[in-house]
């Protein structure tokens, strides 16, 4: 394994899906060339990924930036909760896909869901614009909400790209596993 | 006292918890997960909350959100009924630490008690018997060998982190002990996450003998008499009774008196059961504590009239013990039979709809349950479904009375355990007293 710079990263930013073959073609233009060898460090990458339950990887070297993120049929999520004590945690934040599989109902509609128990928010703070309003377009990876449980700021993303039609939580409530969050038509475009 | 109550557990316990906290006047919150989303419990409860899917690791074990219920909820306490949560000492830790109450000991009890290797140590260092084993946990297979040498064959190799009959094996002769020894600590290991063993003489047909104990944050600790489990299937009970047909009044104050010194010995606070087994000569020897309210708690409750939750909830709320050791009596005799949703032959588990259940009444027979008609008996948790539990003058009525009892109760469309329960009661060696932990085997044997 090379002696590049490799970290996990749970972001909110759209991550860069590897396609199937790209390690063995040529890079695109204005960027170097994938070599062979490259392509058995990205292999190795994704093995490191897979033993160790990590979602996304990212690695630096020779100027090149190679990130991996592993995308499962079935969505588990593991939260980790930072230790709980009083005033040990202010605010952190972690990103978390939408729990439940997104659910299609009857007219095409796709649910998110709350994964955990908690306060659901509509804004990073009180003074902040919500997130998403109804209306909006959407892209899957994209922060809808936050829910907090016990100080711990968990922030929801979308599952799907599409048009937020419907926002079926009221902000500063509390939320319950499973409780629908809010109506995405996925066939909507931008 | 506590405002409001959130129930970590599911089932017959949860609504045995929200029965009492309704009769103290407190209010109560039901976590539940998906699958029991229609049940009776969360029916019962004054709120509701749903904390993960059916897999119980990722909803009624699942911390953070049984937490997280109770700060959206703004509980003061928590009852984790038993199994789940109940002796998870991490639990107990981060509830005191976030200032939520845990109805039950303190998170050092459960840790210590929770070790059962170290647990007999600190009972056999303060001259009470234990049964003779290892003195702590067995650290080679050398070490076990000269242990079972010196205690006598046959020996019980058992889990230190284990309990509730999982994880032990019984050894012969000193040729099986190196394989058993490897075997034991793998299984300790993948069922526990720890493969601390340690070793104790096997008792070829020895009584479960356990003793209710009641303790307070001052240290008054009083018990409540003897129940005898010994009618177990591979190592879970079938059916419990209060008092022992074995145990006299003389034997009952000294096992009493073992037991609450055992307990404080460790500093235990709340409701808890200290485990003996009683030799064919009616010698007793400690085997462990479980720090948790136990299923069987209502036969209890039947011969002494106290009610165990209560008093949990009581004591948890800082209240000192109102009931002295001289108030103890147990009147009368109770019984108990847990009927599981399996075949009554196979054991196979028996899920599914209940389409009519209609419970026995009358007089001295008492129904624990949270099934109705039109639930849903669901495969991802315990298999039992209720607890018949009777109260008789004398052992005779409380047997008459589960009898008719269990001839009376309706539950269609799943089997059931009932006719086992009703061969067991027409045996002549039940009827006589004559039990053992071998008895259901033979039993079942033929």
């Amino acid at each position: 394994m090379s002696k590049g710079k490799s970290r996990k990263q749970r972001t909110n930013k759209p991550p860069i899906i590897l396609p199937q073959g790209f390690a063995d073609t040529a890079g695109g233009k204005g960027s170097p060339s994938l070599l062979g060898n490259q392509s058995k460090h990205v292999q190795e990458l994704i093995d490191i990924l897979k033993r160790n339950n990590l979602t996304e990887l990212e690695l630096e070297r020779e100027g090149v930036r190679i990130r991996v993120r592993y995308e499962q049929g079935i969505k588990t999520v593991t939260t980790t909760v930072a230790d709980v004590g009083p005033g040990t945690v202010t605010s952190a934040s972690q990103a978390i896909p939408a729990g439940s599989t997104p659910v299609e109902d009857t007219s095409g509609m796709v649910t998110i869901a709350s994964p955990i128990v908690g306060t659901f928010y509509r804004s990073p703070s009180p003074d902040a614009d919500p997130y998403v309003e109804e209306g909006d377009y959407v892209k899957k990876g994209q922060v809808l909400c936050i829910v907090e449980a016990m100080k711990l700021m968990n922030e929801i993303e979308s599952e799907v790209d599409g048009r937020v039609t419907k926002i079926l939580a009221e902000s500063t409530k509390p939320v319950e596993y499973g409780q629908a969050l809010f109506l995405i038509d996925p066939k909507a475009t931008p | 006292m506590f405002k409001k109550v959130l129930i970590a557990n599911r089932g017959e316990i949860a609504l045995r918890v929200i029965r009492a906290c309704k009769e103290l006047g407190i209010k109560t919150v039901a976590v539940h997960s998906e699958a029991d989303a229609g049940s009776f419990h969360v029916k019962a409860a004054d709120e509701r909350i749903c904390i993960g899917p059916p897999e119980a690791a990722l909803s009624y074990r699942n911390i953070p959100n049984v937490l997280s219920a109770a700060e959206i909820t703004g509980a003061d306490a928590i009852h984790p009924g038993y199994g789940f949560l109940s002796e998870n000492a991490h639990f107990a830790e981060v509830c005191e630490s976030i200032g939520i109450k845990f109805i039950g000991p303190t998170s050092e009890n459960i840790a210590l008690m929770g070790d059962k290797a170290k647990a007999r140590e600190i009972v056999a260092r303060k001259g009470l018997p234990v049964t003779p084993g290892s003195p702590g946990e067995l650290k080679s297979e050398q070490e076990a060998l000269d242990a079972a040498t010196k205690i006598g064959y046959p020996v019980i190799i058992k889990a230190s982190a284990g309990g509730g009959g999982r994880g032990m094996r019984v050894v012969n002769k000193a040729d099986d002990l190196a394989r058993a020894f490897q075997a034991a600590q793998a299984e300790a290991k993948s069922t526990f996450g720890h493969d601390g063993v340690y070793l104790e003489r096997y008792f070829l047909e020895p009584r479960h003998i356990e003793v209710q104990i009641i303790a307070d944050h001052r240290g008054h600790v009083i018990h409540l008499g003897e129940r005898d489990c010994s009618i177990q299937r591979r190592h879970q009970k079938l059916v419990e009774e209060t008092p022992s047909p074995a145990v006299d009044e003389k034997l009952r104050k000294e096992i009493g008196r073992v037991a609450v010194e055992a307990v404080k010995a460790v500093h235990y606070r709340n409701v808890g059961t200290v485990e003996f087994l009683l030799d064919k000569d009616h010698n007793f020897f400690f085997m462990e504590v479980n720090t948790r309210i136990q299923v069987e708690h209502p036969i209890t409750e039947m011969v002494t009239g106290v009610d165990l939750i209560k008093e949990q909830i009581k004591l948890a709320n800082g209240q000192v013990l109102s009931i002295k050791q001289q108030d103890i009596r147990l009147n009368g005799h109770s019984l108990e039979c847990r009927i599981n949703a399996e075949d009554p032959e196979k054991f196979t588990p028996s899920p599914g709809l209940i389409t009519k259940y209609n419970a026995p009444g009358g007089f001295g027979v008492r129904v624990d349950s949270a099934m109705e008609s039109n639930a849903m008996v669901v495969p991802h948790y315990d298999s039992m479904i209720a607890k018949v539990i009777t109260h008789g003058r004398d052992r005779q009525e409380a047997i008459a009375r589960m009898r008719r009892a269990l001839d009376e109760f309706v539950i269609e469309g799943i089997k059931t355990t009932i006719p086992l329960h009703k061969r067991i009661l027409n045996d002549p060696d039940f009827q006589k007293g004559h039990v053992s932990t071998t008895f259901l085997d033979r039993f079942l044997a033929g």
